[in-house]
């Protein structure tokens, strides 16, 4: 069938068509040449198959990448797939009956991985816009923010191996330092239960702090310098222009930069693992540590794809509950925006 | 930026030529190295193998295996130096080696998805042997084949110290022998005679008897040396502190740690299996009896007198501590005493430390009525040959295990980087002999004597335990002894946790 609006109209093609389709019915409406619909032979719809066979290519890699491990992961987490020569069994629900009736430390790895993503997201979002807030606009902004960057350039077991040897209590840089100013005793940031996790914070707000920086940079050079001056002259000042103007307007860029590190946390191990193995007494045992160990250390692969799975579902619903709270603030500006 | 004369005689080349040949190089160098470096490749000669003895070894010219290996001084040395094999034999090997860890991830998935990526692999006893067991082939079954290179001395039990072929290649049964000997960290006592002598009054002053190390030296002796050397620091005096466990990220050097200590005091075990053949089934643990909780006890009083940076350093980081100058005394596997005693890097080398036997149980520590022995345990690292690969494969593999373990080849590196031999037969070598006593060309020879006169010798040896989920065993173990150590639970606490989860770990 034939379109018959303009919305659905390949105009282009028809236009191209205009001098040898003579047959297209054409209409002077108050001096314009306006055209009512085409015949279907030079529009014709698309069959579905022909959709189909378009989309084929990706469904296909998206399959071979996504999809099918995914079924694995779901089909390994209800067998006994272990380390022996034997045959994969069925056992159901009992890999999830395990981890939420009797695994301590599956239990343990959630709530250090919850405290572990809030520390660093909370500090990274505050030292990120306060940095991107300093460089904005400052003579040497392009110099600072290429130095700045440098962190996220080093591989993140690079990174844990660097910090490794610089908190070392025996020939660490850091810890001397620490040590000379008193902060530190002679037990180093990640030799005692209290302060490890701490000790991986750092590390990820020093290395990912940057990428905030740089997204929320972006971002301030998209704020309207109409609403800035406006706010201005009805007597702002800097702060409440921040936060009256320049805040709100840096939320879907904020929302980009606390997704991508929020789901980077929640499959973070390179640090953790070159840095304290999940030690001292499991107090750095995130949960992708856990599903690591419990993966490719002890090889009970059924039990790992359980936690995976577990992983995974709790990844979307929080990253669907964080893009319905960032959508709050941005639907009722524009209701506002609408209006007005 | 380069000089084009006006009449070149070469033709010049465009962009988009240069780009498409470059990309073409590219492709067909990835290609390449997919098809030939990471691919073994076999060359087979039946009939020339039998025609002479030489022939038997060069049978597989032309063939390619990879070794993937502990960071271990044997394989860096033979890596090093693999032409005389390569000569012998006209094999090519590429040995990789990585930290213990990592290779046991990367044998793992080899092994459990059916490959072959790693012809020979290195089976450390507990971590690598006891879970993959089934996946290596019976290395007797070359062992008696004539049409295969034998070793001269033959691979039986007596050709290794004691104990050694059982560690590391007898798994759950004596049927098969999965690996042979190819290197071995054993337990012994470190400790600084330079500072022991000079406080030596002191000490006697103090508490009746000298500050030195014997084979009878208790747990609960090295308990009070500790302390004294922390009290002189505390008291101003510039000396390291006393002791410090292994700890940090590697789990099996915790369990090991206190394994010693519980072993020593009544040669308490974790399992009433075979330690030495190990079990698939083991049954309920012994944590939580009266000696496991009593020694934990003791093993959290030690920690207090410990180095405060106990909990982070494991095994490689309290070596250093040690090379440091920063503690007086560690139980430590004699592999480390080249690091020990090379003075560009240690505070502890130059005559400065002595070498003992693991300590001994204290008496009136003894709960189970047992023996007091000088609890000394180790790793044995065999060399394996993955069952996945083809027969011919093994075959090849074969011929390098029978080299890489010959006295010859294990001479050659305890000369060079510093070996622990697994062939008696090494330790006979005159030149090996002088060297257990300063001064001396191979350090690790000075360990000798405490390691190999004492400490692999029945009664004090413990292997155990060997069973498929040790690797998950050992860190149950890290994790309570961490909490216990740093004050999160009782020793009653830790040793009932460590139950309740051992024993679930095996449906019980």
């Amino acid at each position: 069938m034939a379109a018959r609006t303009g919305g659905r109209f390949d105009l282009g093609r028809a236009a191209t068509a205009d001098a040898a389709a003579a047959v297209l019915p054409v209409r002077h409406v108050a001096g314009v040449r306006t055209i009512d619909y085409a015949p279907a032979r030079l529009n014709p719809q698309p069959s579905r198959s022909y959709y189909f066979w378009m989309m084929a290519p990706a469904i296909v890699v998206l399959a071979a990448i996504s999809l099918y491990p995914f079924f694995w992961l779901v089909w390994m987490s209800l067998h006994n797939v272990e380390v022996g020569a034997g045959p994969d069994t069925f056992v159901g629900f009992a890999n999830f009956e395990r981890l939420f009736t009797r695994d301590r430390k599956f239990w343990n790895g959630w709530s250090l991985l919850l405290q572990y993503s809030a520390m660093c997201l909370s500090l990274q979002i505050v030292l990120g816009v306060l940095l991107a807030v300093i460089l904005n606009g400052s003579r040497y902004e392009k110099i600072l923010v290429t130095v700045i960057l440098m962190p996220m350039m080093m591989a993140p077991v690079i990174a844990g191996l660097v910090w490794y040897y610089l908190y070392n209590s025996t020939f660490g840089w850091y810890h001397w330092l620490l040590q000379s100013a008193g902060i530190l005793g002679e037990t180093s940031i990640v030799g005692s239960t209290s302060t490890a996790m701490l000790g991986l914070v750092i590390v990820d707000v020093w290395q990912w702090t940057p990428l905030i920086t740089l997204i929320t940079l972006a971002g301030m050079k998209r704020v309207p310098r109409d609403q800035l001056e406006a706010n201005m002259v009805d007597g702002a000042g800097e702060l409440r222009n921040f936060f009256a103007i320049v805040l709100p307007n840096l939320y879907p860029f904020l929302l980009i930069a606390i997704l991508l590190r929020f789901m980077d946390n929640f499959r973070f191990i390179d640090v953790a693992l070159t840095l304290t193995g999940g030690g001292p007494a499991d107090a750095t045992n995130i949960l992708p540590v856990y599903l690591f160990d419990v993966s490719f250390q002890y090889f009970k692969l059924g039990r790992g794809a359980a936690i995976a799975l577990t992983l995974l579902l709790v990844t979307i619903l929080l990253g669907m509950l964080l893009v319905r709270l960032f959508e709050g603030p941005q639907s009722r500006r524009a209701d506002m925006g609408s209006e007005g | 930026m380069f000089r084009v004369p006006r009449d070149p005689l070469y033709r010049s080349i465009s962009r988009r030529r240069f780009l498409e040949l470059g990309g073409g190089a590219a492709t067909a160098l990835g290609a390449g190295s997919i098809a030939v470096g990471l691919n073994s490749v076999i060359t087979r000669r039946p009939v020339y193998a039998a025609s002479s003895d030489d022939a038997k070894w060069k049978q597989y010219a032309g063939s390619k295996l990879v070794f993937m290996s502990e960071n271990t001084p044997p394989s860096f040395a033979i890596r090093d130096n693999l032409k005389p094999f390569y000569d012998l034999t006209g094999i090519e090997v590429e040995i990789l080696t990585d930290d213990l860890p990592v290779v046991q991830q990367k044998v793992g998935i080899d092994l459990r998805s059916g490959k072959a990526d790693f012809h020979l692999n290195y089976v450390q006893d507990k971590p690598i042997g006891a879970p993959f067991a089934d996946f290596y082939a019976d290395l007797m079954r070359f062992a008696g084949d004539d049409t295969l290179p034998q070793d001269p001395e033959g691979v039986a039990d007596e050709a290794w110290f004691e104990n050694f072929l059982t560690a590391c290649g007898r798994m759950y049964s004596g049927e098969r022998i999965i690996a042979f000997p190819y290197d071995c960290a054993v337990a012994c006592t470190f400790y600084r005679q330079d500072l022991f002598e000079k406080y030596s009054k002191d000490f006697e002053a103090d508490h009746g008897y000298r500050l030195e190390f014997t084979p009878d030296t208790t747990w609960k002796q090295l308990y009070e040396f500790a302390a004294f050397f922390k009290k002189l620091r505390e008291a101003g005096q510039d000396v390291p502190y006393g002791y410090a466990q292994h700890h940090g990220s590697f789990a099996w050097t915790t369990q090991l740690d206190i394994q010693r200590m519980l072993f020593a005091h009544g040669r308490w075990i974790d399992f009433d299996i075979d330690d030495k053949l190990g079990s698939k089934t083991p049954g309920p643990t012994n944590w939580g009896d009266e000696t496991s909780v009593f020694i934990m006890e003791k093993f959290r009083e030690q920690a207090e007198v410990c180095h405060p940076d106990n909990l982070a350093n494991g095994t490689l980081q309290l070596n250093t501590v040690y090379q440091a100058g920063q503690i007086a005394m560690q139980v430590q596997y004699h592999e480390f005493a080249a690091s020990i005693e090379d003075e560009n890097t240690s505070r502890a080398a130059g005559g400065k430390t002595a070498y003992a036997a693991c300590p001994k149980g204290e008496p009136s520590w003894i709960k189970n009525g047992g023996p007091a022995v000088n609890g000394c345990n180790c790793g044995i690292g065999g060399i394996g040959i993955n069952a996945n690969a083809s027969e011919d494969l093994q075959r090849a593999a074969y011929i390098f295990a029978v080299w890489a373990t010959s006295r010859d080849t294990q001479f050659n590196v305890l000369k060079g980087v510093g070996g622990t031999p697994t062939r008696k037969s090494v330790l006979d070598i005159p030149e090996v002999q002088a060297a257990r006593q300063r001064p001396t060309s191979m350090p690790n020879a000075l360990t000798f004597e405490a390691v190999y006169d004492i400490g692999i010798r029945d009664p004090n040896f413990v292997l155990g335990p060997k069973i498929p989920e040790a690797n998950e065993y050992h860190q149950i173990i890290l994790t309570e002894v961490q909490k216990c150590v740093s004050g999160k639970q009782t020793a009653e606490e830790a040793c009932l946790a460590i139950k309740e989860q051992v024993d679930d770990l095996h449906d019980l």
